[in-house]
């Protein structure tokens, strides 16, 4: 079992708190071997974010650090779309948040899972933050990549006690997502 | 035991602590500081001090002093810090003082992206200070390899009685991965020798069958002589020949005669290889995906790893590589450990791959030269 994880959107998003939680949940709790980085602007928001994530559940099978052909692809802003189409794998599972993207190409293979997680995210918490959150149960819940309860306790490892119970309710509603 | 998923700059600061560090010294600077930050935090628990000072002359000077007061001491920084660090390393190398120092390669030079990656130091990691000398250089791959690497160059450093570099870059520095890291007592952690012979017999210069003398600490009764003019055995200047040669040989000769504790390299898919890739560092990392994907396409290629770049087991390196035709050196410099591979191996065909990338040199960007040759 090998993932690689591409995950785009804009500063401000939670683009890197989307990529600790899933970090943490797969290689402390679901004792995965993972390797990410972390791309962003010096800008507090607006800027593109980016997270490359490595999955395995075999050590040797993670060789470089970035994502050459993205098997879980996120998309939470369209920015430079067009730089990532070349990275995503034939049989790629994608995720679009719906509130900022409305055209993408298809691909026979691709599975394209569409919701509008920012619009969700403030309808179901009160606060568009928790958007990244939404979508990382939909990620999780579509592809099994690591355990629901191996992300919930890294969200409690994580999220500061303020904002945990949010954020555990935007996960379960994105899980939940068709 | 503990199972983490952490950056490579939080690895070195907690193998630090693992190692038995008491005292650090530092300057902040990009893309090192997070190792000072996390240390001022957690030093003072493990009954140690983290001290900021001026800039990285204090830093290296105030290390140097900490061990010889006894501490397991380190330094952090990155090239234009190194830079400032040069003559304080040299006081360490002719005193024979245990310090590590932590080094994160940036783009240079000057002060060139301060936020951004090359290996392009490796060379100032070896010979910053003027003089003869040999210290080791450890280059880490992985967030793993930067907390087994950072202890085991403290136990070199104790052990030789000699500064080490643990050589990281900007990349791994903020690299996140799954690692487990080790408790004391479940890795070997080595201490300094201490005399055996009363205070009247001490040579804090003298050297023991191994080729390393006992380090005395300040305070227990011992007489040292903390000399940065060539000294005898007893820490006395004398400006002689003999005396030159025999504190060089000693320096030198020390490092050499433990080689195999020293150096260390890894290979991957070599058994039988046509080609070899020798590559060290974060390069490392797109060039075992590089081998990989030409063995897809039937090319007998496998891939030498160093995690020792100074220095180097000639020999060694020699008998590995020996069955293959070509060999390509592959780093984010212009090109730089490519002149020890063809030294080396100078009846081989020695190919420098030098991508200059302020991330990581793609597997593609590698493959592209590499397709050339093949």
């Amino acid at each position: 079992m090998k993932h690689e994880v591409l995950v785009i959107g804009r500063g401000g998003q939670g683009i890197l708190l989307f990529g600790r939680v899933l970090g943490v949940a797969a290689a402390k709790y679901a004792q995965l071997h993972v390797s990410a980085t972390e791309s962003y602007g010096s800008e507090t928001r607006g800027t593109e974010s980016r997270v490359d994530m490595i999955i395995s559940d075999k050590l040797e099978e993670i060789d470089y650090i970035k994502v050459r052909k993205a098997t879980i692809f996120l998309v939470m802003y369209p920015f430079n779309l067009e730089k990532y189409m070349d990275m995503i794998s034939d049989n790629a599972c994608i995720f679009l948040n719906a509130t900022y993207i409305e055209d993408f190409p298809e691909k026979p293979d691709w599975k394209i899972h569409r919701a509008p997680y920012t619009e969700i995210a403030e309808k179901e918490t009160g606060t568009i933050r928790t958007a990244n959150i939404v979508a990382l149960g939909h990620v999780v819940g579509k592809t099994g990549i690591v355990k629901p309860e191996h992300v919930i306790d890294a969200i409690r490892e994580i999220v500061p006690s303020k904002w945990l119970e949010l954020n555990i309710k935007a996960f379960n509603v994105g899980l939940n997502l068709p | 035991m503990k199972r983490v998923y952490t950056h490579g700059n939080r690895a070195i600061a907690e193998a630090a602590l693992v190692a038995g560090l008491k005292f650090y010294a530092g300057y902040p600077i990009t893309p090192t500081s997070d190792i000072m930050e996390y240390l001022a935090e957690k030093l003072p628990e493990y009954g140690g001090v983290m001290m900021q000072f001026e800039d990285e002359l204090a830093s290296i000077n105030a290390i140097v002093g900490a061990s010889w007061a006894g501490a397991k001491a380190m330094t952090a920084t990155s090239g234009p810090g190194f830079s400032l660090m040069a003559e304080g390393l040299g006081l360490a190398v002719i005193t024979e003082t245990p310090i590590v120092i932590a080094y994160v390669m940036r783009a240079g030079p000057s002060t060139g992206v301060p936020t951004k990656s090359t290996q392009a130091d490796i060379y100032q990691a070896r010979f910053v200070s003027h003089g003869d000398y040999i210290i080791p250089v450890l280059a880490p791959w992985s967030v793993q390899e930067a907390f087994d690497l950072t202890i085991k160059a403290f136990n070199i450093a104790e052990y030789l009685r000699t500064p080490v570099i643990l050589l990281s870059d900007a990349t791994l520095a903020h690299l996140w991965e799954s690692a487990v890291f080790r408790d004391r007592g479940e890795v070997e952690i080595i201490d300094r020798k201490k005399p055996k012979v009363p205070p009247e017999k001490y040579k804090p210069y003298e050297p023991e069958e191994d080729g390393i003398a006992p380090m005395a600490v300040f305070g227990e009764g011992y007489k040292v002589l903390v000399e940065s003019l060539t000294h005898d055995e007893r820490g006395f200047y004398i400006q002689d020949t003999m005396v030159q040669r025999r504190m060089v040989q000693r320096i030198v000769g020390k490092i050499i005669k433990n080689i195999d504790r020293v150096f260390e390299y890894e290979t991957h898919y070599m058994d039988n290889a046509r080609h070899a890739i020798v590559s060290y560092g974060t390069s490392a990392r797109s060039s075992l995906a590089v081998v990989r994907d030409l063995r897809e396409k039937g090319i007998d290629i496998g891939m030498v790893r160093l995690k020792t770049i100074w220095p180097i087991d000639e020999g060694s390196l020699r008998k590995t590589l020996s069955g293959v035709e070509k060999i390509f050196v592959v780093e984010n410099n212009m090109g730089k450990l490519v002149w020890d591979i063809q030294r080396i191996m100078h009846d081989k065909e020695v190919i420098p791959v030098s991508i200059i990338d302020l991330d990581l040199p793609s597997p593609n960007e590698i493959l592209e030269v590499i397709n050339e040759w093949l």
